[in-house]
């Protein structure tokens, strides 16, 4: 029994509660129980949302990367792909994670930030989903959720535990379209159920012997005591959530549970459908935090647009400048792309209240290697969609000293409406980046 | 100007409401007319300071501390300017004795009514020690499971800054959970103490990485088979078996590269079976590896071996995977076949990694091993690992015992174990009882005892196992404010707290019993049985835990790897993990020894002596110090090392990888080892960006602005020992020149990485300077020297240090008093580290709250 564990990994959640803060009143009484115990944790009441979505080869640098800064650039190759959308995305030149080295291995930090994976003695730190979930979790039925493609059992994702401990990714979306709309067996929520109360009776029990403690202390020291007593009931209150997630049917959807690939050659359709899972629960606000590690490292030769390149993923990477290595590369990357585009144009139709769901999501799409062939960690391509903010430009830092990546985590966070000024290496906000 | 009695110009002021009922006359008015008001008055404000309108208002911290600066400045005899007349020392001395006074009664006041300190949780260090000990599980991890804790007066021991939050409370939660069912037994019966041998070519890694693939086709980047310095061609062309029975023992795997991405090498078929004691044996030897062909001579040819021509450090980490690794030791191995034992604790699926350290690491592309000559390159062959563990010197472990004494385990579900109660109600009170007497640092309440047996019986009742309703109960305890929280009362400390504050300081976790009996008899406050044990907790081994947290916020240890070498700049350093280990290890036992020997304080400023392994002695350029291992040895005459001011991990986390400040570790030295902290920076001011491209020095950077009148004042106490530390690179590498990037003729050589050195030589150190009080000083050894005629300053601040530490409270001035007593009572052995630790404990800033 770990009561605690619950609160961070398992849970779903309806609509209703952006139709509340948008103002469709629902009669809801346990919700209007426990919003005002939260109201200080989530100031902003527009639910806000985050996809993060790492492809551990990255792209071909010089087919990706815009020359000219500003909102008058030119879109590169690459990002023609993406010129439907191009108001509604930034891209960044010049960025990277402070220190982070070390090569393939430095996926891991992609969201963390924690430096020299390469090195001894390494300790992962808590990735930006985690951290924003044990502050939001608690307003969804799912705190957070790990998706990965091609991932080898186990090795990698992109969410990582305040302890450095992997959250293992799920790989299949049929096991995620499972997780987010078919309910479990009555005795498999009665045994939650039964887990969640043993944690609030633990909370009761240390909160019983605080406000005892409170009895004949100094103002200082009782203030100290305040502070534990409030921790312990807002834990308290967290379970008690969770209790009536539990409880809560999960919502009925039109969409049909997805067949899974057979196989990791067809990488491009596994991607297209966790993006399609990561919509779906965004549309029914069962999560707000997604994450997705595209392991293109263990990917084999794949299938694009009906054709298998003839090496593997990760094989082709190692390019060489050989053409045509290149050429199958750049369809690839292309390919990256196009997929990452139709994902904005179904955020974009879909609407929450009278927002657009893309305006309350924010994609977050990059790698950790800025050029796979040399197996560099600075420079990163990274895309950023979505979320509200005045997108349609291109920020170019010093490609020499880069911009602390870090800085745009701090910025997400706060548009999740927590109050965070600092994450990982940061050294402030992201720089150019301006909410509409 | 004519000056208004302060109380008018109080209340021509916003701030008269404020200071409203306050009484406005303040002491040592006629002084600060005559001596201050020129300019420090409303009109000319020197400094931003109007003295005219600030209230003695000692309730104030803000005001307070003001005055207090008021009283520093006059004593340091900065003020009045030199240029300005003089107070005889009478009048001074009168004055400054007017406005302590009231000054450190108020504050002896504040201390009486709430206590210096405020009462505090236990910070991550502490948690994770006291479960260990609790637990009677020294190999239990538990700090990395909680949050990071906030840190004020440089040390995360003050109750003002070690928040908790619902997230915080998860986390104890889970740690505790966590921690009680690792103590718990795993099996039935006691789990055999095995001893079996892991041939290097049985495991995955080292055997796969022998063939060439797509992803690698080069011989630094794989592993070759060996029999003692026989290469064997036809294996590594898979022509013969991977292995011969017959040979078993005497088969090796090599390597010519140090462990990185892409080859890790690992004893993959290994993996803990349960958490506890292990012993790991290795057999590995050095070896040398035949040149590449003409013209490529830095490949080498994995055909060719030879025998080795030095030993070779060896880092063993464990990984729980991925990649979550811990350091548990390290040895040479010498060039015959060499048997190494670790002792260690390891967690339960841990596998090992071991790392030929000093070997290079290629990073792409085209490297050239820096280690190759002409003739060839050192390599490391593994040959196997033994294991023998997991040991365990009773069954069910002390840990079980606390949690279910004997109560008989069977077999229970899901290949667990099930502890059996025929009364569950009666076992789980007095199991309950038990623990709590045990885990709670004072008897426990009846009302506590129905409170956490509440959470066992609803576990029981809604059908959990006894054993999972009792770790609820744990649980609960384990997270509990009587837990978490070290409570202290106004006053003196009764001995059951002062036990607790001992235990805290010197060892970083919970009294023992010995402690706790001494406390039980009302005996620990008395001096010479509170100096009995004083004593014996610094000579435990686990003084080292007070060793390693101290220094770790005291000198910021912990940051130790937070910034990396320029990989351009420093690619000599690059990825060099051991030393960053050496380093840190190298301050830990350097004030090891301090506290030991009672070293005199003065040794942290200079020493005659270094702790040193080859590695850091090559670094430091000492000659003659070989091996991984770090030991005392005697400084030649005249050398620029000794103290902390000159080794690497300080050097290190004062800097940032790619450039040094003087600003930056002149505050530094200033604030950490001299006591004296600078101001703030001033806000809207940027840092100097310092040019890597050798065009100009940071001093000449600096200089323009220490000119300008506004910044010269602080500069000139922040910047000087900044200036003498010029002669150290980012990790604490002796330079006369700035290594610059761009144009001009490399430096030869190659990095740690393999590539080679794109930096130059650029403009020429200075690192003379001279301090406030107007004395000299052309490098580091005559600024150590100055800094040594005030060795009673280094004490004092070394005592300040250990006061926050150990108290949990800042050093008020009305603490000054005491701190005083402390170093004329340790001034005989010349403020003997450990002498300072023993009088620290006999304070009252100790044995009061």
């Amino acid at each position: 029994m770990n009561p605690s564990s619950f609160i961070s990994t398992k849970r779903v959640c309806s609509r209703r509660q952006f139709l509340r803060s948008t103002g469709v009143a629902l009669a809801l009484p346990f919700l209007d129980a426990m919003i005002p115990a939260f109201a200080r944790d989530a100031k902003v009441l527009p639910p806000r949302r985050v996809l993060a979505v790492c492809n551990n080869l990255g792209l071909v640098p010089e087919k990706f990367f815009p020359e000219k800064a500003g909102r008058d650039y030119t879109l590169s190759p690459y990002l023609e792909e993406l010129r439907d959308n191009r108001e509604e995305f930034t891209v960044f030149s010049g960025v990277s994670h402070p220190d982070v080295d070390g090569g393939h291995p430095a996926d891991n930090c992609f969201l963390t930030a924690a430096p020299h994976p390469g090195s001894g003695g390494f300790r992962n730190t808590i990735s930006l989903d985690q951290f924003a979930a044990e502050r939001i979790g608690h307003l969804t039925r799912f705190p957070s959720l790990t998706l990965g493609v091609n991932v080898q059992q186990g090795l990698r994702s992109l969410s990582w535990t305040g302890t450095g401990a992997l959250i293992p990714c799920e790989e299949k979306p049929s096991e995620v379209f499972k997780r987010l709309f078919l309910n479990g067996t009555p005795q498999q929520v009665a045994e939650q159920e039964r887990k969640l109360a043993l944690g609030q009776s633990i909370m009761d029990a240390v909160a019983g012997q605080a406000k005892s403690l409170q009895r004949d202390v100094g103002a200082r020291d009782k203030e100290r005591l305040d502070q534990y007593f409030t921790g312990v009931r807002d834990l308290e209150k967290r379970m008690a959530m969770a209790r009536e997630w539990e409880r809560k049917p999960k919502p009925i959807v039109k969409a049909t549970m997805p067949k899974d690939p057979e196989g990791p050659r067809e990488y491009m359709e596994k991607v297209r459908l966790m993006y399609d899972m990561a919509r779906l629960a965004f549309e029914n606000d069962s999560t707000r935090l997604i994450t997705l590690m595209l392991d293109s490292v263990n990917s084999p030769a794949i299938e694009v647009e009906g054709q298998n390149t003839t090496d593997g993923y990760h094989n082709l990477s190692h390019h060489g400048k050989s053409p045509t290595k290149l050429a199958q590369l750049e369809m690839i990357d292309r390919e990256h792309m196009k997929l990452l585009s139709s994902l904005f144009t179904e955020l974009k139709t879909a609407h929450e209240g009278t927002d657009r769901l893309l305006d309350r999501t924010m994609i977050l799409y990059g790698s950790n290697l800025g050029n796979a062939n040399t197996h560099v960690t600075t420079n990163l391509p990274v895309l950023f969609a979505g979320g509200g903010f005045k997108h349609g430009q291109h920020l170019l830092f010093d490609r020499e000293r880069n911009y602390p990546l870090p800085n745009l985590f701090v910025t997400m966070l706060q548009r999740l409406g927590i109050e965070a000024s600092q994450f990982a290496t940061s050294t402030g906000t992201m720089k150019g980046l301006e909410a509409v | 100007m004519k000056h208004l009695p302060a109380a008018l110009v109080l209340l021509s002021t916003t701030a008269s409401t404020l200071w409203a009922g306050v009484e406005a006359t303040r002491p040592g008015q006629d002084f600060l007319e005559k001596r201050c008001y020129d300019c420090h008055d409303s009109e000319t404000k020197k400094g931003n300071l109007d003295l005219t309108t600030l209230p003695f208002y000692l309730d104030d911290p803000k005001n307070f501390a003001m005055w207090v600066k008021v009283h520093d400045r006059i004593v340091d005899g900065e003020m009045p300017p030199k240029k300005k007349a003089q107070p005889e020392a009478t009048e001074r001395d009168t004055f400054l004795k007017t406005i302590a006074e009231p000054m450190t009664a108020a504050d002896q006041t504040r201390a009486t009514k709430d206590g210096r300190a405020t009462q505090r949780r236990l910070n991550r260090y502490e948690y994770e020690n006291t479960l260990r000990d609790l637990l009677h599980a020294p190999w239990l991890q538990i700090k990395e499971m909680l949050p990071e804790d906030g840190e004020a007066y440089r040390f995360n021991k003050i109750g003002e800054a070690l928040d908790i939050s619902h997230v915080q409370m998860s986390r104890y939660l889970a740690a505790a959970d966590y921690a009680l069912r690792q103590v718990m037994a795993s099996q039935v019966s006691r789990p055999p103490t095995k001893t079996v041998r892991y041939y290097a070519r049985d495991q995955r890694v080292f055997a796969g990485k022998m063939k060439f693939s797509v992803f690698n086709k080069s011989p630094e980047r794989a592993t070759f088979p060996l029999i003692g310095n026989q290469a064997q061609p036809d294996v590594r062309a898979l022509k013969a078996p991977l292995s011969d029975p017959t040979k078993k023992d005497e088969e090796a795997m090599g390597v010519v590269a140090s462990s990185y991405e892409p080859i890790e090498l690992r004893f993959d078929q290994f993996k803990a079976p349960a958490a506890g004691r292990y012993k790991l044996r290795f057999s590995a030897y050095s070896a040398w590896v035949g040149p590449g062909p003409a013209g490529k001579w830095w490949h080498p040819d994995l055909d060719t071996v030879s025998a080795g021509r030095r030993p070779e450090p060896i880092t063993i980490y464990s990984e729980t995977p991925p990649r979550l690794l811990r350091l548990l030791g390290s040895f040479d191995v010498n060039p015959d076949p060499t048997v190494r034992e670790i002792d260690t604790y390891l967690l339960s699926g841990e596998s090992i990694r071991p790392d030929a350290a000093r070997l290079f690491r290629s990073r792409p592309p085209n490297y050239h091993n820096p280690l190759a000559q002409e003739d060839g390159q050192p390599a490391v062959a593994f040959r196997w690992m033994e294991v023998e563990g997991p040991i365990y010197d009773q069954w069910p472990s002390a840990g079980h015992k606390l949690l279910f004494d004997s109560l008989p385990i069977q077999p229970g579900k899901n290949g667990r174990v099930e502890v059996v109660s025929t009364n569950p109600p009666k076992d789980a009170e007095r199991l309950l009882r038990a623990f709590l007497q045990r885990a709670y640092r004072e008897p426990a309440t009846e009302e506590d005892v129905q409170r956490f047996l509440g959470i066992i019986n609803s576990a029981l009742k809604s059908g959990s196992t006894f054993a999972d309703a009792m770790i609820a109960g744990y649980s609960g305890v384990l997270c509990s404010p009587a837990f978490i929280c070290l409570e202290e009362k106004p006053g003196k400390l009764d001995d059951r707290a002062l036990a607790s504050r001992l235990a805290y300081f010197l060892w970083n976790s919970e009294p023992d019993e010995t402690l706790r009996a001494a406390a039980a008899r009302n005996e620990l406050h008395k001096p010479e049985v509170l100096r009995a044990q004083t004593a014996r907790l610094l000579a435990d081994p686990k003084s080292q835990r007070f060793v390693n947290a101290f220094l770790d916020y005291w000198l910021d240890l912990r940051k130790g790897n937070a910034t990396a070498p320029d990989a351009g700049l420093y690619p000599d350093y690059y990825l060099d993990d051991l030393l960053v280990e050496s380093a840190t290890t190298e301050t830990q036992l350097f004030f090891n020894e301090l506290l030991h020997n009672d070293l005199p304080a003065r040794n942290i400023v200079s020493s005659d002596f270094a702790i040193l392994n080859e590695r850091l002695a090559n670094h430091y350029g000492i000659p003659n110090v070989d091996g991984v291992n770090l030991r005392r040895v005697a400084l030649p005459a005249d050398c620029v090392r000794g103290g902390l001011l000159t080794q690497a991990s300080v050097l290190k986390v004062t800097a940032n990888g790619t450039t040094t400040s003087p600003v930056v570790r002149g505050a530094w030295v200033m604030e950490r080892v001299l006591g004296r902290p600078p101001p703030p920076p001033p806000p809207n001011v940027p840092a100097v960006d310092p040019d890597t491209r050798g065009a100009t020095t940071i001093r000449e950077q600096l200089d323009k602005h220490r000119k300008l009148e506004t910044c010269a004042a602080c500069h000139a106490k922040i910047d000087p020992a900044g200036f003498a530390l010029e002669s150290f690179d980012v990790f604490g590498g002796w330079r006369t020149n700035y290594r610059a990037l761009g144009e001009g003729e490399h430096v030869k050589g190659f990095g740690k990485n393999g590539q080679a050195f794109t930096f130059h030589e650029g403009p020429v150190v200075d690192a003379s300077g001279k301090l406030p009080d107007g004395r000299n000083f052309t490098d580091i050894r005559s600024l150590k020297k100055l800094l040594l005629a005030d060795e009673r300053q280094v004490a004092r601040n070394l005592a300040r240090q250990l006061i926050v530490y150990g108290t949990g409270a800042p050093v008020r001035f009305g603490d000054r008093p005491q701190v005083e007593q402390i170093l004329d009572q340790t001034s005989a052995k010349g403020y003997g580290v450990q002498s300072l630790v023993l009088a620290i404990v006999q304070n009252d800033l100790f044995q009061n709250k």
